[in-house]
């Protein structure tokens, strides 16, 4: 087994416990923290395949992708938590009304 | 060997999430996210993506990690999901049940389900050698650049990039929309103790040197402007921390531009290129190093600057509802 | 084998030692500051055989010294951390304020 096949199958279980995590809990920041995970798990993916159609280097333009995408998520995950920080300050309220 | 090493790594990684996700308290759950980030980037070296690591670790787990460490200050962290649990099954209608119980293994079933599916199709269906590998290699030596992950993210696919830093000021945008205009007042918290002070004045130098060898490195290796910009970015943090808060201590103009500037530089010399018959984002060969450099330098110091901007902006929202209560 | 490489696998057999012996103590120290102690000082010792280790095994001086210069800032960044983890935590001892929120 390569190296590669383990972290395909690794990237499907982070993104499945993501996608669960985001079901499962409450709190605004482990939701946040749980797109995150489903994230990684993408990329994780995208950079398996580079490494599968590796000639001389991997393929660059996953691996860029995943650079691309890893600093989008970054900026998408402080303005969540920008929006939590905000829904907390001004409602008192750490996760969704519908959820408790 | 090598088998052992990856099948113990990606079994940590599945467990920090798993903890990070189930930790009764919110801060261990912040601490399990780090800790997780770091584990995916040491994947990410056994995979030899040496650049995804360096911006995972950097960004992802480090600057997220923050940003979240900063965010714990707000929310009363001793909370816990299972006293959640049990209030919500104390007042259990069976929507309630479902929504609780079922709905997240049913998402984590299907989710696991198509994913995996998807990446057995990829890996063992799907011939070997597909990719853009060939494509890549075949255009390096015009590209200006000898690493080809940097030849994509600045040339080849510079169109993406331009946006990806366009996304960071969007974020940036956001975050002021939500939160309010915060980073021209002094911070609330400052460091007052002597030792951290000493100790940010000396990084400050350390890491703007990191920083640059980072950037000039990603020519030939791993390494270039997003993993220069979060070490340039943790300067801005750091004095931030330690009472000098940039934005609030250069005129405001200079900061917006500051701000823009990588996005508008990239995009003008797009433009003038343009201009002479090329399309958007091509170089002239004969300048394509040189110009890459230059760009990438600027777009360094914008994404520094608003990832400081970020974290300034994110740690000044705690005084907010008092004066909020009394504009009311 | 080589002599270096005896070496190197000694150094790093001795780092890993520190290593597992820091984070028993993390795990199993009964308060903040014995456990501070694990984390901070047994494991820079163990992070410093492994530097020292994977120093001789890469032979080339330019990476000894790039490998030295991670020790050095980890150590620096680590000992300070702890000082104000620790120093936090005596503000919160104080008498009056009681103990809580250990980790």
């Amino acid at each position: 087994m390569e190296a590669y096949q383990i972290y395909s199958l690794t990237s499907a279980v982070l993104f499945a416990i993501g996608i669960g995590g985001v079901f499962a809990s409450k709190h605004f920041i482990k939701k946040i923290i749980a797109t995150i995970i489903m994230g990684g798990g993408v990329f994780l993916a995208f950079v398996s395949f580079a490494e599968r159609d590796a000639l001389n280097f991997a393929d660059p333009v996953p691996h860029a992708l995943v650079i691309t995408g890893i600093v989008v998520a970054v900026a998408s995950g402080a303005f969540a938590l920008a929006l939590a920080r905000r829904i907390y300050q001004l409602t008192g309220e750490e996760s969704f009304n519908n959820e408790k | 060997m090598s088998i052992l090493i990856d099948g113990l790594l990606a079994i940590l990684a599945i467990y920090l999430a798993l903890q990070s996700l189930l930790a009764p308290r919110l801060s261990q759950s912040v601490f399990l996210f780090f800790a997780f980030g770091l584990a995916l980037a040491l994947a990410w070296v056994r995979l030899g993506a040496v650049d995804v690591a360096i911006t995972e670790a950097a960004i992802a787990a480090g600057f997220l990690g923050v940003l979240f460490l900063d965010a714990l200050r707000d929310f009363s962290s001793t909370i816990s999901e299972k006293h959640n649990n049990t209030e919500a099954i104390q007042s259990s209608a069976s929507r309630k049940k479902i929504k609780t119980f079922l709905l997240p293994r049913l998402a984590f079933g299907v989710g696991l389900g198509l994913f995996l599916l998807i990446s057995l199709e990829a890996i063992w269906q799907i011939p070997q050698g597909g990719g853009l590998t060939a494509a890549a290699e075949s255009m390096l030596p015009e590209s200006g650049v000898e690493h080809p992950v940097t030849a994509v993210l600045l040339n080849f696919r510079a169109y993406d990039t331009w946006l990806e830093i366009g996304v960071i000021l969007l974020g940036l945008l956001a975050i002021f929309v939500t939160g309010g205009i915060k980073i021209y007042t002094k911070p609330d918290v400052v460091a007052k103790d002597p030792l951290l002070r000493q100790v940010i004045l000396f990084f400050t130098p350390v890491l703007f040197l990191f920083g640059a060898f980072l950037l000039y490195i990603g020519k030939s290796g791993p390494g270039g402007a997003f993993q220069a910009a979060v070490l340039w970015g943790a300067i801005g943090i750091l004095l931030h921390l330690g009472g000098k808060p940039v934005f609030a201590m250069i005129p405001r103009w200079v900061g917006q531009l500051v701000l823009i500037m990588g996005l508008g530089f990239f995009l003008l010399m797009g433009f003038v290129f343009m201009s002479g018959g090329a399309t958007l984002f091509e170089y002239p060969k004969a300048y394509a190093g040189t110009l890459i450099l230059i760009v990438e330098t600027l777009a360094a110091i914008s994404i520094a600057a608003a990832l400081t901007a970020i974290y300034a902006n994110l740690n000044q929202m705690k005084e907010e509802p008092k004066e909020n209560e009394s504009a009311n | 084998m080589t002599i270096y490489e005896v070496i190197t696998v000694i150094l790093l057999l001795v780092g890993c030692f520190f290593f597992l012996a820091g984070t028993l103590g993390v795990l199993r120290f009964p308060d903040l500051f014995s456990r501070l102690h694990a984390l901070t000082k047994a494991d820079n010792l163990g992070l410093g055989f492994i530097a020292a280790g994977m120093a001789l095994h890469i032979a080339s001086p330019w990476a000894a010294v790039k490998i030295f210069f991670i020790w050095f800032f980890t150590l620096l960044a680590s000992s300070t951390s702890c000082y104000l983890i620790a120093r936090f935590q005596r503000e919160q001892d104080q008498p009056g304020k009681g103990k809580e929120d250990r980790e």
